[in-house]
């Protein structure tokens, strides 16, 4: 490998970079907090609200010019609904002749006289195109603690399993690069939605579960090779451990993020709106997942494994014994 | 080699029964693919009822299941979900106002009498009504739209008529304490009747209202949202002073199933249970078929930069590894078809995703092998050490993700469970198709003579294979 990274030696840099994105991505969330209430811009999948998308049928409506968004404002501010926000919104079919709308939770005959303003004045609509999403703000509610509580229990899921496969400071450690994915992913998404208004929805949670599920995975395979070098020559100080388990794995880290990045890529160019945004999370919590193994995960176990060799010189040996999977070669 | 070349076969035989499988059983689309409107209906505690029992929920279920039938929507669903939600499910429905208005409100449960002189006609409207209910049932099997709607649209009027036949009542649902199936203390009798319990007034009233229709031939109507679910008749016994105590039971050629079926309806009937519609979601057919669109260039564009990434990268193994995967998405495909997984687009996104992430085992199993090519050794040793040291990686890798799959499952809902679904079945397809597919592929590629060449598997190490 002609690359080859001296993580142990660079620690403390590494930890540097993602001290200072953790603190950017708290300082993130504490400005949303104080605007949203939630430490980043919640969509109405969490805080209830309407959204219409309506799209005019050219085949009845006059489709010359695009839709004005000051006259759907307007027929807005008629119903009381004025601090709504509205996005014209185009298809490949045609340019500017759909409209976005939010608004608060509205019910059925809300909801039905409004679209029969905006029918009136700038449709008529094809039904056919349209989408309209409405909930409730207790059903919001459930949708984000259903949410968090999975997020927990996957976090859980994990230590109790890498746990068992290694040992109690390897799952922990693991345990602190996952959660680090997570929360700068969170930290980041807090910043597009204070600086382009990106609202996250329950999509939301289940990129970020994805992410625990699979950032892990590549901690996993270092920290396998880190117990297979140890039980191979257990007189190696830990940190040239760290140093050549890493390097040795860094052709399949950076392939297998590749991989599942390249079809990420593509969802985030062909798919609709709505996978848009999943992709993204999902493409920014990878490649923080692979950053985290490489540089976070190691240099940690690194520097805990030397930190108690040096309080207990003797004993470490027996306790790395359980590698019972790494066999000799067979045939 | 027989034992490779029996392998052989059964991935052959699977891929062949995988084409099938797609050929023959169409995909089952989500709402947000096909076109339609979700709701979702909240029902909600009241002080009488503070909790929210199973049977409740299932009685408030039915009651919908009523309203939803009513409407005149081919294949709509009606389900529980959690502890106190039903989720509606309307295909095809654009524009849902009318279905939350319907769902919206309280079942309404009353007793009625059925006024003099209407005995004939009432009978004649009864036979009239058997008619029309079979032809709405004929519509529904075709799923022929315009029927159905002439179906419904005969049913309401029916109902009307049925309704005229019978006095306004005073005797509602919120007196009813229960309702349920018994065969009348004979253990394992097949004579099933449906046992009501009223309150004290509701007794009462009972009383009063069985007293007048006892000996005559007139029904007592039960009117569940203005349609009648049943008329029994009272006997003459009970002329003088009407059925008392505020117990009755209706019989009838009932077999447990309609006895059920009826209590249930009752029980719906007497809930004063509110339900709220505390979610709708409508796409339009239109939407839907872009996303579908959509879907399969992300899906074609995903899968077809994996294949060129690993050929070009991973060379002869790469390209083993592209058959695998081509052979992952068949099987993949087929299993979501068997299982009956609805596709939405969430989980098309699972999908396209497992696509990456089922290439990983194979990622590392020959990054392995390159090592140990690199360290000198032959070429069957690299490829079989590299198969047998980097299973602990795939299985700890692919436990996390089925991890965090199952804490999706378990507490996620309606999309987000679908979306768990697809990416576990993927992850166990794969755990079959890049351990065992790619290593069958593999050891039959090494004993071809011109595939021997190290350098097909590392680049840089040029030597001949000597095995």
């Amino acid at each position: 490998m002609a690359l080859s990274l001296q993580i142990s030696k660079q620690r403390k840099t590494w930890w540097l970079v993602s001290g200072v994105l953790t603190l950017v991505s708290i300082a993130a969330m504490a400005i949303s907090l104080s605007q949203f209430n939630y430490p980043i811009r919640p969509g109405l999948d969490f805080i209830g609200g309407t959204r219409l998308q309506l799209e005019r049928d050219c085949a009845q409506a006059d489709c010359s010019a695009p839709i004005n968004p000051s006259d759907v404002r307007a027929i807005l501010s008629e119903q009381g609904l004025g601090d709504s926000s509205v996005q014209v919104t185009s298809t490949e079919r045609q340019k500017n002749q759909g409209v976005s709308i939010r608004t608060a939770n509205l019910d059925v005959e809300a909801r039905t006289a409004l679209e029969g303003k905006l029918s009136e004045a700038i449709g008529p609509f094809d039904l056919e195109s349209t989408q309209n999403d409405t909930v409730g703000p207790v059903l919001g509610e459930r949708i984000l603690s259903s949410g968090l509580i999975a997020l927990l229990i996957a976090f859980a899921g994990i230590v109790v399993y890498l746990s068992i496969r290694f040992k109690l400071d390897y799952a922990v450690l693991a345990l602190v690069a996952l959660f680090h994915d997570v929360f700068i992913t969170v930290g980041v998404f807090a910043i597009l939605g204070l600086v382009l208004g990106l609202e996250v929805n329950s999509l939301f949670i289940v990129a970020l579960l994805t992410i625990v599920g699979f950032s892990v995975n590549d901690t996993v395979v270092i920290y396998d090779r880190i117990r297979e070098m140890i039980k191979l020559s257990p007189d190696q100080p830990i940190d040239n451990i760290v140093d050549t388990a890493v390097n040795q794995t860094l052709g399949r880290s950076v392939n297998t993020t590749l991989t599942t990045t390249l079809p990420l890529i593509a969802i985030f160019l062909f798919g609709g709106i709505t996978l848009k945004n999943f992709s993204l999370a999902l493409i920014i919590g990878f490649l923080l997942g692979a950053y985290s193994s490489i540089f976070i995960a190691s240099s940690l176990l690194g520097w805990w494994r030397s930190r108690s060799e040096s309080l207990a010189p003797a004993g470490m040996a027996q306790e790395l014994e359980d590698s019972s999977e790494v066999e000799d070669e067979a045939i | 080699m027989g034992k490779q070349r029996g392998l052989l076969a059964l991935i052959l035989a699977l891929v062949i029964g995988a084409v099938i499988v797609l050929a023959k059983v169409p995909p089952r689309l989500g709402l947000d693919l096909q076109g339609g409107s979700q709701l979702t209906v909240l029902v909600k505690p009241t002080e009488e009822i503070p909790e929210i029992s199973e049977r409740d929920l299932e009685a408030v279920t039915r009651v919908l299941e009523n309203r939803v039938n009513g409407l005149g929507v081919a294949e709509s669903v009606v389900q529980t979900t959690g502890e106190d939600q039903i989720l509606v499910q309307l295909p095809g429905v654009s524009d849902p106002a009318q279905a939350e208005k319907v769902l919206g409100g309280t079942a309404q449960l009353e007793f009625r009498s059925q006024k003099q002189g209407t005995e004939a006609a009432f009978q004649a409207e009864r036979l009239a009504r058997q008619e029309i209910e079979l032809q709405a049932l004929i519509a529904e099997e075709t799923g022929d739209a315009e029927a159905i709607a002439q179906a419904q649209e005969s049913l309401k009027s029916s109902n009307e008529v049925i309704a005229n036949f019978f006095d306004e009542g005073s005797l509602t649902g919120e007196y009813l304490k229960d309702a349920y199936a018994t065969t009348g203390g004979a253990p394992g009798g097949s004579n099933w009747e449906v046992g009501l319990r009223f309150d004290g007034k509701g007794g009462e009233l009972f009383a009063d209202l069985t007293k007048g229709l006892a000996g005559t031939n007139r029904g007592l109507g039960i009117f569940l949202d203005d349609a009648l679910i049943s008329a029994p008749v009272v006997d003459v016994q009970f002329a003088t002073t009407g059925i008392t105590g505020g117990n009755a039971v209706i019989n009838g050629n009932f077999d447990s199933r309609e006895a059920a079926n009826l209590a249930i309806q009752l029980r719906g009937g007497s809930l004063p249970l509110p339900v709220e519609v505390v979610e709708t979601r409508t796409v339009g057919a239109t939407l839907g078929r872009d996303s579908i669109q959509r879907s399969l260039y992300a899906g074609a564009a995903g899968l077809a930069l994996v294949l060129v990434f690993m050929a070009i990268y991973y060379r002869l193994p790469g390209f083993i590894a592209d058959i695998s995967l081509i052979v992952y998405t068949l099987l993949t495909l087929a299993s979501f078809a068997l299982l009956g997984v609805t596709l939405t687009l969430p989980g098309i996104a699972g999908f396209i995703l497992s696509i990456g992430m089922a290439v990983d085992a194979n990622v590392l199993i020959f990054e392995r092998t390159r090592e140990e090519l690199r360290a000198g050794k032959s070429l069957y040793r690299s490829v079989e050490s590299g198969f047998y040291r980097a299973f602990g990686s795939i299985l700890d890798s692919n436990v996390t993700t089925l991890i965090a799959c199952a804490a999706l499952f378990w507490k996620g809902t309606g999309f987000v469970k679908g979306f768990a679904l697809t990416l576990a079945v993927g992850v166990l397809v794969s755990m079959f198709t890049a351990i065992t597919c790619s290593r069958t592929l593999m050891f039959t590629a090494i004993t071809i003579p011109d595939f021997k060449k190290k350098s097909l598997f590392a680049p840089g190490v040029e030597t001949i294979a000597k095995s």
